[in-house]
Order: C-alpha cells, then sequence, then structure tokens
C-alpha cells in the first residue's frame, strides 16, 4: 500500500536526536571559528590595524619578524570609518584579533577607557616603556592607573600646504586668523581653491574646529575638560561659539572648494596634491597620502592653522595617535605583549613615528621627526598643545554629534547655538 | 413487465487511514527539518536572544549589563534622530514603492510587445538587479560626484543643463531623493520581471474580444491588464515596502546618513547606535520597534491586497 511506503521510518525521538545532534555542531562550529579567530594556540598572530598606522605597523612587525624566525602574523587594516564597527562586531561575538587598533583616551566605541571598562584589553603597564609615558599624556595611554595601549607618539594637526601653489599666488605661512583670512583671498583670486574641505567623509569635518578650539578656548580656558566634567561649562558658552563661526566664516567668504558635503576626504587630498587647492585641514598622520597624491613630496609642508589674532594664544592640538591593544581574550597574550614591549623600545619607538610623520612617545637623544612637523615642536615642549578633544569627551556620542552638525551646518541646516546645544545634550549622556 | 432492478450500490471504500508506527512524523515535516533548523538557528534563536537586549544597558562588548526595562523604549520616543529617521525612511519608501513599481510597469508594458529587441531590452533593464547594491551605490556617488566637471554634472554641462546642477549628495535637502533615484534605478528591472510574470498570465482572448467589442487600448489596459496584475501588484508593492522600511546598503554606501542627519532611517539609526555609538541594548529596541512597525505595515497591506485580488 502507498500508505505503507510513505510511511515514516524515523521516530520523533529520533528526528529530535539528530536535529540535536547537528544543532550542537553547528554551535561547536561557531564556536571553533571564534577560537581560531581569537588566537588558537596554532598560527599566526592576527592583527588589525587601522588605515593611518599601516607603514609604522608594518615595520615594527616585520622588524620583529626578522629578530624572531618562529613568529609569523596576519596583518590587515581598515579605513578609520570601518574599524569600529568591524572590530566591535568581532569583540562583541567574542572572536577579537590578538591585537588591534584603539584609539587613546575617551570619545569612541573603540576607544580605550571605553575597551579596557569593558575588561577586553590586557593590562601592559609591566612593561619598561610605559614608565616613559608624560603625565600629561597619561589618560590617553591609561585608565585606573593600568595601560591598556601602546601608540608611538603625537600626531599634531594643522594645514597641509602645497609650496608650489602658495608661490603661485605670493603668500606666505600665515601667523594670525586675519592673516590667514587674507592668504585665503589672495588664493582665491588667482583661481585656486584656498582650502580643500571633504566634508562628506565624516571624520574629516571635526578638523577644523580641532584645529581653532585650542586657541579659541583652551589657551584662556586650560582646565576647560574638567570644567565641562564637573558640568560648570559647556559647548555652547565656551570658544566653541568663536571656533565654528569662524569655520562658518570660512565658507561664506567662498574659501572651501564647492559642495564640501558632497566632497570626500579622497576628493579634497587629491584637490592639494595636484595644486587645484593650496591647503587642507589635516592630521600629520595623513600626510603619507596627501604626499602619494603630489607630484613630489617636497611640494608639502605643514603649519599650525592660526586661530587667533594674538599669537601667543594659537595652540596647537596635539594628540596621541591611534595605537595598538592586546586583546584580554587572546589566547596568544604572551606573545602579543612581546611585541609591545618590542615595540615600546626608542628604536623602533622613533622608526615607527617616523614612518607616520607624528612626534616620539619618547627618545634617548634626539628624536628623529619629519621635517614638515619641525614648525610644531615648540608648541609641544612649550606646553601649548593640547589633545584631540574626544579623547576626553565621556561617550561615545559626542564625537558622531559633532560630525553631524557641521555637516548641518555647512548645509545651512542649523545655527552654531543649535549645533553646539546638541552637542552639549550629547555630552550629558551617560558613558 | 419487466421490474427494472437497480443496480446493487457499491459501498464506498473506507477512508485511507495513514498509519504513523510510534508516533513517527509525517513526511512533510521531515523534508522541512532541515531548512527549519537552520532556520531557527540562524534567524529565530539570535532574534530572541537579541531581543532580550532591548531591555538592558548593554555596550554591545563585554558583560557588563543591567535590566533597565522599558527605558530604552522611553528613549526612543523621545529621540529626536529617531523621529527624523522614521519621516526618512517613510518618505524614501513612498518613494520607492510608487515610483519603481511605476517605472516597473511601464517597462514591463514596453517590453511585452512584438518589439524585435524586447528580449535585449528585458535584459538591459534587469541588469542593475544582478549587481551588488554596494558596487551600485559606489557607482552613484561617483555619479553624484559635486565638481561642475564630473559626473552627472559633467553631463548636464555637455547637454546645455549646466544650470541644473546639483551637490547632489551634499545638499541635505537632496540628499535622500538622490539616494532613493539610485535604488529605484536598480530594482525598477526587479518589479519589471515580476509584472512581465503578471502579463503572461492575462489571456489573449480577452484581449481580443475586447478589441471586436471596440476597446481601445487604455480602456483594455484598464479593465482587462490592471484588474488581472492584482497578484503581481501585492508582490511588487509588498517587496518594494519592507525593501524601503528596511533601506540600509545604499545609504551607508552613499551618505552614512548625512549630511547631517538628512538621509538617516531607522536602519541606519539602529546601526550608529550599537556599533558608533556603544549603546546596544538601545539599538536592539530601535530594531524591535522596526521588526514590529514592517510586520503590521506588510500584514495590513497584504490584507488590503489580497482583497482587491478577489473583487478583481
Amino acid at each position: 500500500m502507498a500508505s505503507e511506503i510513505i510511511r515514516p521510518q524515523v521516530s520523533r525521538r529520533r528526528l529530535l536526536q539528530l536535529m540535536g545532534g547537528v544543532a550542537v555542531a553547528g554551535t561547536l562550529a561557531g564556536c571553533g571559528g571564534g577560537n581560531s579567530a581569537g588566537g588558537s594556540g596554532g598560527g599566526p598572530l592576527k592583527v588589525i590595524g587601522a588605515g593611518s598606522q599601516e607603514a609604522g605597523l608594518r615595520k615594527a612587525l616585520d622588524e620583529y619578524k626578522k629578530q624572531n624566525s618562529s613568529f609569523d602574523f596576519n596583518l590587515s587594516f581598515s579605513p578609520a570609518d570601518q574599524l569600529q564597527t568591524a572590530l566591535r562586531a568581532q569583540l562583541a561575538a567574542g572572536n577579537a584579533p590578538d591585537m588591534h587598533a584603539v584609539y587613546p583616551g575617551n570619545g569612541s566605541a573603540m576607544s580605550m577607557v571605553q575597551l579596557s571598562k569593558a575588561n577586553l584589553l590586557t593590562d601592559l603597564s609591566d612593561q619598561a616603556w610605559t614608565q616613559k609615558i608624560p603625565t600629561g599624556f597619561k589618560g590617553a595611554y591609561q585608565q585606573d592607573g593600568k595601560t591598556f595601549i601602546f601608540s608611538p607618539g603625537t600626531s599634531v594637526l594643522g594645514a597641509i600646504y602645497n609650496k608650489k601653489a602658495f608661490a603661485k599666488a605670493g603668500v606666505e605661512v600665515p601667523t594670525t586668523w586675519s592673516e590667514l583670512l587674507t592668504v585665503c583671498e589672495t588664493l582665491k583670486k588667482k583661481g585656486i581653491v584656498p582650502l580643500a574641505l571633504g566634508a562628506q567623509t565624516p571624520w574629516v569635518t571635526q578638523l577644523i574646529n580641532y584645529a581653532l578650539v585650542p586657541g579659541t578656548v583652551y589657551a584662556k580656558q586650560p582646565d576647560f575638560d574638567d570644567k565641562m566634567a564637573a558640568g560648570s561649562a559647556t559647548f555652547a558658552g565656551s570658544g566653541w561659539a568663536d571656533a565654528m563661526n569662524k569655520y562658518l566664516e570660512l565658507q561664506k567668504r567662498g574659501f572651501f572648494n564647492d559642495n564640501p558635503n558632497g566632497t570626500t576626504y579622497e576628493q579634497a587630498t587629491s584637490m592639494v596634491g595636484t595644486g587645484k587647492a593650496a591647503m587642507a585641514v589635516q592630521v600629520s598622520a595623513v600626510l603619507q597620502a596627501y604626499r602619494d597624491a603630489a607630484p613630489s613630496p617636497d611640494d608639502l609642508g605643514m603649519f599650525p592653522l592660526p586661530a587667533t589674532d594674538t599669537v601667543a594664544d594659537n595652540w596647537i592640538p596635539g594628540g596621541i595617535v591611534v595605537g595598538l591593544a592586546v586583546s584580554a581574550k587572546s589566547k596568544k597574550a604572551d606573545e602579543a605583549r612581546k611585541f609591545i614591549e618590542f615595540c615600546g623600545q626608542p628604536d623602533m619607538i622613533n622608526t615607527w613615528a617616523e614612518a607616520v610623520a607624528c612626534v616620539p612617545l619618547y627618545s634617548e637623544g634626539e628624536a628623529k621627526v619629519d621635517p614638515v612637523l619641525k614648525p610644531f615642536l615648540h608648541y609641544l615642549s612649550g606646553n601649548k598643545a593640547v589633545p584631540f578633544m574626544d579623547q576626553r569627551w565621556p561617550n561615545a556620542e559626542v564625537q558622531p554629534t559633532h560630525f553631524a552638525v557641521v555637516q548641518e551646518l555647512l548645509g545651512g541646516k542649523t545655527t552654531v547655538d543649535g549645533a553646539l546645544k546638541k552637542m552639549d545634550e550629547a555630552y550629558r549622556k551617560t558613558a | 413487465m419487466t421490474a427494472v432492478m437497480a443496480p446493487p450500490v457499491k459501498p464506498a471504500p473506507p477512508p485511507v487511514k495513514r498509519v504513523r508506527r510510534g508516533g513517527g512524523i509525517a513526511p512533510p515535516w521531515l523534508f522541512a527539518a532541515p531548512a527549519l533548523l537552520v532556520y531557527a538557528l540562524v534567524m529565530l534563536y539570535p532574534s530572541i536572544v537579541g531581543a532580550g537586549s532591548a531591555f538592558t544597558d548593554w555596550s554591545g562588548v563585554g558583560e557588563q549589563r543591567s535590566f533597565v526595562g522599558f527605558d530604552n523604549f522611553q528613549e526612543l520616543v523621545h529621540d529626536d534622530q529617531a523621529l527624523g529617521a522614521l519621516r526618512n525612511t517613510l518618505l524614501l519608501t513612498l518613494a520607492i514603492v510608487v515610483v519603481q513599481n511605476g517605472l516597473g510597469l511601464l517597462l514591463a508594458l514596453g517590453v511585452h510587445t512584438t518589439i524585435k529587441s524586447r528580449m535585449v531590452l528585458r535584459v538591459i533593464f534587469f541588469a542593475p538587479v544582478v549587481v551588488s547594491p554596494v558596487m551600485v551605490s559606489f557607482l552613484w556617488k561617483y555619479v553624484y560626484n559635486p565638481a561642475p566637471d564630473a559626473g552627472l554634472n559633467a553631463a548636464l554641462n555637455a547637454v546645455g543643463l549646466g544650470a541644473l546642477r546639483q551637490d547632489w549628495l551634499g545638499d541635505p535637502s537632496l540628499a535622500i531623493w538622490s539616494v532613493a533615484f539610485t535604488v529605484i534605478w536598480q530594482c525598477a528591472g526587479y518589479s519589471m520581471v515580476i509584472f512581465l510574470a503578471g502579463l503572461e498570465g492575462v489571456p489573449k482572448e480577452l484581449h481580443e474580444s475586447a478589441m471586436v467589442d471596440g476597446a481601445g487600448t487604455v480602456a483594455r489596459f484598464r479593465h482587462i491588464t490592471w484588474p488581472l496584475l492584482a497578484p503581481a501588484v501585492t508582490i511588487n508593492v509588498m517587496l518594494s515596502t519592507v525593501g524601503g522600511l528596511t533601506l540600509f546598503t545604499q545609504i551607508i554606501a552613499m551618505t552614512n546618513g548625512g549630511p547631517g542627519y538628512a538621509t538617516d532611517t531607522l536602519s541606519t539609526v539602529l546601526y550608529k547606535q550599537a556599533f558608533v555609538f556603544g549603546k546596544f541594548g538601545y539599538s536592539t529596541a530601535v530594531a524591535l520597534v522596526l521588526a514590529i512597525f514592517v510586520a503590521a505595515v506588510s500584514f495590513l497591506q497584504i490584507g488590503y491586497l489580497r482583497s482587491r485580488e478577489t473583487t478583481a
């Protein structure tokens, strides 16, 4: 009978057993993937870095491998905007790489404070190089007195400029805000875009404010971050308003390229490299990308962007560059820690710092610094440098809010007051 | 007289009883079991576990989390960014549903003719559908380059329409429509194919008899084609509505929700909350509300469209 032919041969119990078996196998397979990615016994050390640290990190890993034949690594990089999404997904899934990029201080979902509070980073405090961290920078490396990241040093933020474009317009490097406006006016009259701005790329939107705020806020109120933390200061009631108004003035006077909100970082880089634009406000860590876009690397220089007409008040932003941490869940933590200790040696710090155009964390003897950074050095030694503002913001929401409100300002969708109130609201949210 | 004898009534065979030995499972379930298992493991289990996070303050990493009840949902109601994103989501969905399906129908009617190139045209119109949305987004990002000598602006210049040049993705008022256009450009071919399948099912005899009765093209479309296309309309409207409400890839790739918050949708908000702001619990609450919203809209929509099919 047909009914007999199609009669099931598998009992309910048997089917459930089979399903259970498959489920367990699937789960184990998932766990297996996690273990291998998390750094199981065999295989190379897995490292994910930020795009801006590639030149230095690759050099360090190659050098370490040369000295330790048994060492092997698997290195990949992510652009800044994708880094925190990709890495956070891996951290959440428990399959983070053995070593990965981490932003110094606080203020981002991939910052040292946020990740160390979640017990995801290995303590590096017993390493010798940690004793060399200057007091002013401890907040970038340390949480609750423990060091969780390695970073080769300080990146500065200023105007990267095309020397040929300046020569063509017959202008010199400005030292005050008024001089900067005059230089921009002259460049514009010569048909050169004074300032390239790729504000479609979110992180680029913050840079002009970061360059101006040390002069408009911190030179007068060095303890501004403490006052913000204590609730006795606000963005809206501070020199941030002056900085944002100056940002808008640059736009209103036509000193940016057309449609900055529709222009990307890469397009802005190309504009300066080719001389179509004369300047771009940027961090020194991306100098290499600008050099790649220029016919000759010598075409480019860098100077501190003056925020006020009082030269003494023109401080600079100088922040610890994106660092490297060892995952707390790595099974190769010892190997990773040894590599970090190697990176902390003065020679290696110098090599890495030079490769990413930053000022080394410390040096024995004279540090090798990219010549274009020389105009910034006396600010660093004279305590006129302020860490990048987000490194002391209490949660990961203020910085993206800053990106968004700057785009809204440039698009005419908000006012300076409205923009700063939104930043204040984001700041007051819990960490 | 011969008595006519009624033929003996043959008793109906007893209904076949499905015999199950030892409480076995019916074969349809056996066949479906592997797919159901994968679905349960990949979709149901993570969704149910994830839904629990909506009631916590979990950051998305680490073990620390506390139960916060409905706090995340209360925050959502007062979140200007999420409310703006809801508005954008609805605008985008409306534009996509109306224009994509309208265009898809026109394309389907156009290639459902006897013109020689109809097969080639079908392939051309469907081609964008098979390209990855990320690729399409990056390509259109080049097309939307705001420089006067690049992309769409250069093309407008070349045909003497330079005055229409725009900052397609950088202007907060325009960006959302630029994204919508890209989605419609890519997906209209998909709607076309579904409408085309519907058109193939319309009997030719109906058109022929209507023509004999003197019905023109418009009348035949209105009284024959359109009512019989009702199932295709249901499928297209459903798919484009769900696609519009959950639109993510094109926005992240083209504008990242900007300028400002101008192109943020509920999907990009929940993504940013989880991975940029580190508020996984709140993000899950947004996701849960979005899922319920999409389900409710789909349920209402399918109810209405099915009743329309019955009437037709």
